[in-house]
């Protein structure tokens, strides 16, 4: 047997189903192993949607995401998939062929050290250096990649390693570490600080979907009746519409989150990291709270705020112990719920253009609670945050630490093929939707029915949005107005499209798009002026969100 | 600034050093001294870095800490050669 099909049956005895990957040179001899394996393998258009697809994989399923490419440009085009898996602590192991050992350092044809450029970028990493380890190497790589807070892992596999003959030598999976219990004396001291609280606040992150954790943590929300905020990653984890959860906080969250933060007396983050885009002005962040941190990954805790009481460890036994009944608090939580009614999105907008809140908000009501939205980066990205339902975290596939455009497409597609007959949705933009464009073909190939959403302005909105904002209308290289006609690049590549131009036609163009058996794309036009509100400006304080009526209110001054 | 030593062990693997010096760097801590040499059975490499940074001292150590390889860190006395460590706090992987 070889080192490839060694490295193939221990994938196997993983229990991966499917590799996203795009063969070449020197990872031939692990192709070559495939084609006798049951392993499917997808065959994208370029390797970063490989490594896309494989986190867009592992959101949706929770299990590891495996992509594949040869040595050079095949392994440098994964990087940044490799790293939105990072910054988002995604479980994912990404195989690279590599040159022959013995040409290793010589600058041969397609040599890059792959193993060196994504060392900041990865959890762990192997070069294979005998085939005999390859077996070791790919469980402890799993084990590695799914543990405590997950994250990618690179194996780096020379050509002369995968076609050793050599005797297989079984080894068991390396189980996955159970992550340890916070100690007594932490939970001890988060308790009291919750009984002492007048005005609480949970900041619930992704660390709860991704540490399995949602049963515990709503049981703990349900007990002690805490209004909640989240991250973008966070929501879902209590489902959005539910009468405690007070939508998403920071730069483009709801006024109802983040005058909670700013206000409370004792904020608990539950798996998240105090994002700048969170958070906004780190030094004026929830000033009068005391902190309870929860989290799996103890570098986290501390690092931008500090926290009177840090929880580490396993998130389902922390919130376990922590779940209590907490009577001081009902004027609060009904004051917070009472301001989120009153500050409800509103979505009578002027125009007769579409208005992308309220075409989401129908697509929402109508896709049903089995959708799966994957989008891109960008302005729809936050209205997608904003006015979509979500009723677990993994519903909602979206790159928020690296902020990946082109993550929408690779992502739906990997989604796709996790769960076959479920609704899965891209909402992309006419910027994102061009960085990985060539995935149209894949869809087409596995007659993959993702339906996509592309909401185009003619403009890259979110950063003409800034411009007009913040760099006094000087707009630089933010205009598309001469953007392709995206329905005859799509029926180009075999995808159904149509075009959405009045608010009027939404409601039949939402339907159409869901009753089509097969992927299709919805072009919807928008205006060009429309932004994302509120907004936090960068620098300032989530207590000084700009909103629309204001903006409007100071130009016309 | 904020000066201190680090007395690290770590597993001879792939990479392992530059593991280190790469998250030393990009968590933004100077690089002011190193010694690296490996442990009498071979398996491992044991390094004393002394970095400077604004930051304070756990953010670096609890980096280096999650390092896969990593199974020792601790914040020690300045000392030139393998001398006796005199831990101001022990912390282990």
């Amino acid at each position: 047997m070889k080192g490839a099909e060694f490295l193939v049956r221990a994938l196997e005895h993983e229990g991966v189903e499917i590799i996203f990957g795009y063969p070449g040179g020197a990872i031939m001899p692990v192709y070559d192993a495939l084609l006798d394996s049951k392993i499917r393998h997808i065959l994208v258009r370029h390797e970063q949607a490989a490594a896309l697809a494989a986190d867009g994989y592992a959101r949706a399923t929770g299990k590891v995401g495996v992509c594949m490419a040869t040595s050079g440009p095949g392994a440098t085009n994964l990087v940044t998939g490799i790293a939105n898996a990072y910054m988002d602590s995604v479980p994912m192991v990404a195989i690279t062929g590599q040159v022959a050992t013995s040409l290793m350092g010589t600058d041969a044809f397609q040599e890059v050290d792959i193993f060196g450029i994504t060392l900041p970028v990865v959890k762990h990493s192997f070069l294979a250096k005998t085939a005999a380890e390859l077996p070791r190497i790919v469980h402890e790589a799993f084990r590695i990649a799914r543990s405590g807070r997950p994250g990618p892992v690179l194996i780096d596999l020379p050509k002369d390693i995968a076609n050793t003959v050599a005797e297989y030598e079984f080894h068991e999976n390396a189980a996955s570490e159970e992550s340890a219990e916070s100690s007594k004396d932490s939970i001890t001291r988060a308790l009291t600080l919750m009984r002492e609280s007048r005005n609480p606040v949970v900041y619930a992150g992704g660390g709860i979907g991704m540490g399995n954790a949602i049963e515990e943590f709503r049981a703990f929300i349900a007990a002690t009746r805490i209004p909640v905020v989240a991250t973008l990653k966070g929501l879902g984890a209590l489902p959005t519409t539910h009468e405690f959860a007070l939508g998403m906080m920071g730069m483009h969250g709801t006024k109802t989150a983040n005058h909670a933060v700013q206000t409370c007396d004792l904020l608990i983050c539950v798996g998240a990291r105090f994002d700048d885009r969170a958070t906004g002005r780190l030094n004026a962040f929830a000033p009068n709270a005391k902190v309870i941190h929860l989290d799996v990954d103890r570098a986290e805790v501390g690092k931008l705020r500090r926290a009177d009481v840090p929880v580490i460890g396993n998130l389902r036994h922390a919130l376990k112990a922590l779940t209590c009944k907490l009577t001081e608090i009902e004027p609060w939580r009904r004051e917070c719920t009472a301001s989120k009614e009153t500050h409800a999105w509103d979505y009578a907008a002027p125009g007769k253009e579409v208005y992308a809140p309220g075409f989401l908000k129908t697509l929402s009501d109508r896709a049903g609670d089995d959708s799966i939205v994957a989008c891109d980066v960008g302005q729809h990205q936050m209205w997608v945050a904003q006015h979509f339902h979500f009723n677990r975290p993994s519903q909602h596939l979206s790159s928020g630490g690296l902020g990946t455009m082109g993550y929408g497409l690779p992502a739906a597609i990997g989604a796709q093929l996790a769960f076959p007959n479920a609704c899965v949705i891209n909402v992309s933009g006419d910027g994102s939707i061009m960085m990985n464009l060539q995935e149209l073909a894949t869809l087409r190939r596995y007659d993959l029915p993702v339906k996509i959403v592309l909401f185009d302005n003619r403009a890259l909105g979110m950063v003409r949005q800034w411009q007009e904002l913040f760099h006094d209308k000087r707009y630089s290289e933010v205009d598309l107005s001469d953007n392709p006609d995206f329905c005859r690049v799509a029926e180009s590549m075999g995808i159904p499209a149509f075009r959405v131009e009045d608010r009027g036609d939404v409601s039949s163009a939402i339907d159409r798009l869901l009753a089509e058996p097969g992927p299709v794309l919805a072009h919807v036009l928008i205006h060009q002026e429309a932004n994302v509100w509120p907004i936090v400006g960068p620098g300032r304080s989530n207590s000084e969100m700009l909103h629309q009526h204001e903006v409007a209110r100071e130009v016309a001054r | 600034m904020n000066k201190f030593t680090l007395q690290l062990r770590v597993k001879q693997s792939e990479g392992a050093l530059v593991r280190i010096l790469g998250v030393t760097r990009r968590r933004r801590f100077d690089l002011l001294h190193l010694t690296a040499d490996t442990s009498e059975d071979g398996h491992f490499l044991d390094v004393q870095m002394t970095v400077q940074a604004d930051r304070a001292e756990n953010t670096l150590v609890r980096q280096i800490e999650k390092l896969e390889d990593v199974s020792q860190v601790e914040v020690v006395e300045p000392d030139a050669i393998h001398g006796e460590r005199r831990a101001a706090r022990s912390t282990a992987h």
